[in-house]
């Protein structure tokens, strides 16, 4: 550990240069970092070659990877612009650089399902989109004696025995409960190591204990042609159990994102393969676009199987720009966060850690070092799925006090920086006063 | 042990839940309500009552009869009248006439609440008042360890004493403080898929991605089949059941054998058994009613389907579900030994008895090294039907549990003579032999497994050294050895007895072993007998 660690984290509030680690000047504050960012990201672009290495030294000196929290913030832009100059074969003698990084390079850890467990449990992150999705599922499906959960998640179905559980302590007969859950090829992490059939029998096996019927069905489908066979599924599904009153009920929790949206050009899914025949691929403003990305189209052919509630829950920050340098600075004023966070829940130099950062740095690296199909990280802002939803015909549905009193709750149990949002009928969590991840809840019109 | 067990489940509200199995969660008390009545019902005053009705200020005043003299305050002013014939004051106690006396209900002062109306008036001083705060007061008394805040002082004192105890204890023995983090563990946890292997006696549905069959009951109930016709001579067998039943832990032994597949295959015993793609011959079948009797106490079953292999290795799987460890007893078909091991691993981690630490390693070596090369046919098919090993633990919570079942482990002498015979000197053979001859003398089903095993095999010459030689297998060898013997004494031309042996004792010659018993031709009731 360098004498530069040593100082407290410099980074509460971007924009804000608080940073007193001097040991290297005023390059230590975070604007400088951003700014050097900036500036090599642009000379990769440009390919000047010798501007862009002269900044990887620099960056490389004041940017260790085991430094404070913005350090390895920096840190991990470094590694993955390193890696789009070498990739781009822009700036050849970055190539060596990259291989001198290379014993850092992304090794995402695979998660048994207890660890996952328990990483779930270490902040806020996941719990609270969690918390306020149960809550709003429980309200919606009040009632309905067969509840179809579509679990459109990252996080391998660890929100359904919360929900599970609420449900048989919500209801007098516990109702049917039909999971279904995607089985994507891609692999964002985190990844776990154990198969889907697998957790569908602990999660039968723990509906059971709680006296609840649950039927769990995995369905093949990529986000990358907007989960098409999902939704052929669902629609004859539709035909059969709408009319039985079955209640349909779709948690997308940081999954919709890696639905290409318009800024991905050149997607154009062919007509037999999925069932956005319409699709055209057009420009990049959403306005005008926004009939024609698989984003929109799923959202749309969601709309038409008739949800009970769509609960859509992820990242508030947009990382869709088509411009490196828009993007990197997007990316860097949002991912401070979980490097800022982390010294409340794990300590320095625990293997979690590691875990926990490489899936940082994946999304970081995926942001930065990708282009076209395999750009998957795709977040948006809340604004913006706001205004998909509702040009879908969805209508937003508020939280109650009681989802919000749930996630303050769940909140009060973690680090004191975290901070529950109410914007109109949503829920935002917060981390010293940033949006981190809203939280909605849609029926159709 | 089993107390422990018991302990453990219970010791949670939480867990006891899930141990509950299929039995509906308690209803709420409401329907106890008509039969008889409840203390203080709220809002339902004697209607003869004197209704009173108290300001917020008076009703909060807490000493609002204060003596002119010391001007100290009292809460009623029955005790101000006691008090002041301390100074020599006049003083007067309302004269209590049993008769006269008339109940007295007090309404709450804040208009909008249900209990403003004197229909709905509460029956005492203290209740309206702690009402009143509690609903209607400033909460001001503030936990200092959850900052959780409270309007009367008696339930902030309440909480204070219990603060930070109430929390939620996975039989794993991982505590949370918070429910959706206990659910979430619980829910994945192994400790609850062994649980509900030993409380459901039908195997879990069937896990395929297909849509799972909503109804348990649907399923196959291994005590359904049972036929009552199983011979008489089956209940020798039972020696062994309460060595299973109560040791499980012990079997536990076998979770350092197979540790990391151990959580699923319980999840899919079933399914794993229709994989099977040849049956093994016929001759298998019959040790089934020993093996069924000893395990489910009661259950004497006897597949009438014998005859069908498959048939009788699903019921072979779901005894194996319902019944955790003992199965090893059984089956001399290696898919479903290899789905016993599991089901055995897994109900390992609920059991506090677990080897020693050392003890894990070796074993896993013994499975996996030996497996390979001893295994011969059986070998190929339990690596097909067994998933490969996988770090389903972390190496800290193997570390953590080893040490609590170090800890937890007693009865070292009698188990580690019995780990004995699992153990791969060459001697060891003659013994195990010896060992199998014995068994056949009938041994009294009430007498413990575990001491049954034990004496033959003390009084084998050369057992003691082994026994002292073979710390490998520590206390817990009781049931690891006895599924070697079982299965020894079962023993089937399948290569699962071979398969079996070796996994667990590593050098025994498996051609001795086998011949001696007699190979496929013994018969079940000869089994039960022996064992």
């Amino acid at each position: 550990m360098k004498q530069t660690q040593t100082h407290q984290r410099t980074r509460p509030w971007p924009g804000f240069p608080t940073s007193k680690s001097s040991s290297l000047g005023s390059f230590g504050d975070t604007n400088c970092m951003e700014q050097l960012l900036v500036h090599c990201a642009n000379a990769i672009e440009s390919n000047d070659a010798t501007l862009a290495q002269q900044i990887l030294w620099v960056l490389n000196n004041i940017a260790p990877p085991d430094g404070d929290s913005n350090q390895r913030l920096t840190c991990g832009f470094l590694r993955a612009l390193i890696a789009r100059a070498a990739k781009n074969g822009t700036c050849k003698l970055l190539a060596a650089m990259a291989n001198a990084h290379c014993n850092l390079a992304l090794h995402t850890h695979k998660f048994t399902v207890m660890e996952l467990a328990s990483f779930v449990d270490l902040t806020p992150w996941h719990r609270f989109g969690f918390t306020a999705a149960n809550a709003a599922i429980l309200e919606a499906v009040e009632g309905y004696s067969v509840i179809h959960i579509v679990d459109l998640s990252l996080t391998h179905c660890m929100q359904i025995p919360t929900l599970v559980d609420a449900l048989a302590n919500r209801f007098e007969v516990a109702p049917l409960i039909k999971l279904t859950v995607v089985d994507a090829k891609e692999d964002a992490p985190p990844t776990l190591d154990l198969s889907h059939e697998e957790l569908g029998s602990k999660l039968i096996n723990f509906a059971r204990s709680r006296n609840v019927m649950m039927e769990f069905r995995v369905v093949h489908s990529s986000y990358a042609d907007g989960f098409s066979s999902l939704i052929e599924q669902l629609r004859v599904q539709h035909l059969v159990y709408a009319e039985s009153g079955e209640a349909l009920v779709i948690n997308c929790h940081m999954m919709l994102h890696y639905v290409p949206e318009e800024t991905l050009p050149g997607i154009n899914p062919n007509a037999n393969s999925n069932p956005y025949n319409n699709f055209e691929p057009s420009s990049s403003s959403l306005s005008s676009s926004c009939m024609s990305s698989l984003r929109t189209m799923f959202l749309k052919s969601l709309r038409s199987l008739d949800p009970t509630v769509v609960v859509l829950v992820d990242e508030d920050v947009d990382l869709t720009s088509n411009n490196l340098v828009c993007r990197l600075r997007s990316a860097f004023n949002y991912l401070w966060i979980p490097y800022d966070t982390v010294d409340t829940f794990l300590p320095k130099g625990s293997t979690q850690r590691q875990w926990y950062e490489a899936d940082i740095y994946w999304k970081i690296e995926n942001v930065i070092a990708h282009e076209g199909l395999q750009r998957v990280e795709r977040l948006e802002p809340k604004t913006r799925w706001v205004q998909r939803m509702r040009n879908a015909n969805f209508r937003g549905i508020s939280f109650g006090e009681e989802a919000a009193s749930e996630v303050r709750a769940m909140l009060d149990e973690h680090a004191a920086g975290w901070g529950l949002k109410k914007e109109e009928d949503d829920l935002v969590l917060t981390w010293k006063g940033h949006n981190v991840v809203f939280a909605t809840a849609w029926m159709p019109v | 042990m089993p107390a422990d067990l018991d302990n453990s489940s219970t010791a949670s509200g939480e867990a006891s839940v899930s141990s509950s199995g299929n039995q509906p969660p308690a209803p709420p008390p409401k329907s106890a309500a008509g039969a008889k009545k409840k203390r203080n019902l709220p809002g339902m005053p004697d209607p003869e009552a004197e209704v009173i009705a108290l300001s917020p200020k008076t009703l909060l005043a807490t000493n609002r009869f204060v003596c002119e003299i010391c001007n100290k305050g009292f809460q009623r002013d029955q005790n101000l009248q006691l008090h002041r014939r301390g100074h020599n004051l006049p003083w007067k106690l309302r004269q209590r006439s049993s008769k006269e006396v008339k109940k007295r209900v007090y309404v709450c002062p804040e208009p909008t609440c249900v209990h403003h109306d004197p229909s709905r008036a509460l029956g005492d001083l203290t209740g309206i008042k702690k009402h009143f705060c509690r609903k209607h007061g400033e909460k001001k008394w503030k936990c200092d360890k959850c900052s959780k805040k409270y309007a009367v002082q008696s339930d902030w004192k309440a909480h204070s004493k219990i603060c930070g105890t109430r929390e939620y204890k996975c039989d794993c023995g991982t505590l949370f403080s918070r429910r959706d983090s206990f659910i979430t563990h619980r829910a994945f946890c192994d400790a609850l898929a062994e649980e509900s292997a030993r409380a459901h006696t039908q195997p879990p549905p069937n896990p395929n991605p297909g849509p799972a069959s909503p109804n348990p009951n649907q399923e196959s109930d291994p005590k359904v089949q049972a036929d009552s016709s199983s011979p008489p001579q089956a209940p020798a067998a039972s020696p062994a059941a309460p060595v299973v039943a109560s040791q499980s832990t012990g079997v536990m032994a076998s979770s350092t054998v197979l540790p990391v597949q151990g959580p699923e295959l319980t999840d899919h015993p079933s399914q794993i058994i229709e994989d099977v793609p040849a049956p093994k011959p016929a001759p298998i079948v019959p040790p089934l009613p020993t093996a069924s009797a000893g395990f489910n106490g009661s259950c004497s079953s006897n597949t009438s389907s014998s005859s069908n292999g498959s048939t009788s290795s699903s019921v072979f799987a779901s005894l194996f579900a319902s019944s955790n460890g003992p199965g090893s007893l059984q089956p001399s078909q290696t898919p479903v030994f290899t789905d016993l091991m599991r089901a055995i691993g897994q109900s390992d981690h609920s059991t506090d008895l677990a080897p020693p630490p050392s003890v894990e390693p070796v074993s896993l070596c013994l499975s996996t090294s030996h497996g390979s090369s001893i295994f011969g046919t059986a070998g190929q098919e339990r690596r097909q039907y067994a998933p490969p090993p996988q770090p389903a633990m972390s190496a800290t919570a193997l570390l953590q549990k080893a040490a609590q079942m170090g800890a937890a482990a007693t009865n070292a002498s009698l188990l580690r003579g019995l780990g004995i015979v699992s153990s791969s000197s060459p001697s060891a053979q003659q013994d195990n032999m010896q060992w199998g001859h014995r068994q056949v003398e009938p041994e009294n089903a009430s007498v413990p497994s575990g001491l049954g095993l034990g004496l033959p095999c003390d009084e084998s010459s050369g057992l003691k050294e082994l026994m002292m030689g073979t710390p490998i297998f520590g206390p817990k060898q009781t049931t690891l050895d006895f599924l070697g013997l079982g299965m020894a004494a079962s023993a089937s031309p399948s290569g699962g007895l071979s398969a079996l042996i070796t996994s667990i004792g590593g050098g025994l010659d498996v051609a001795r072993a086998t011949t001696s018993f007699g190979g496929a031709e013994f018969t079940a009731k000869d089994m039960g007998r022996s064992s």
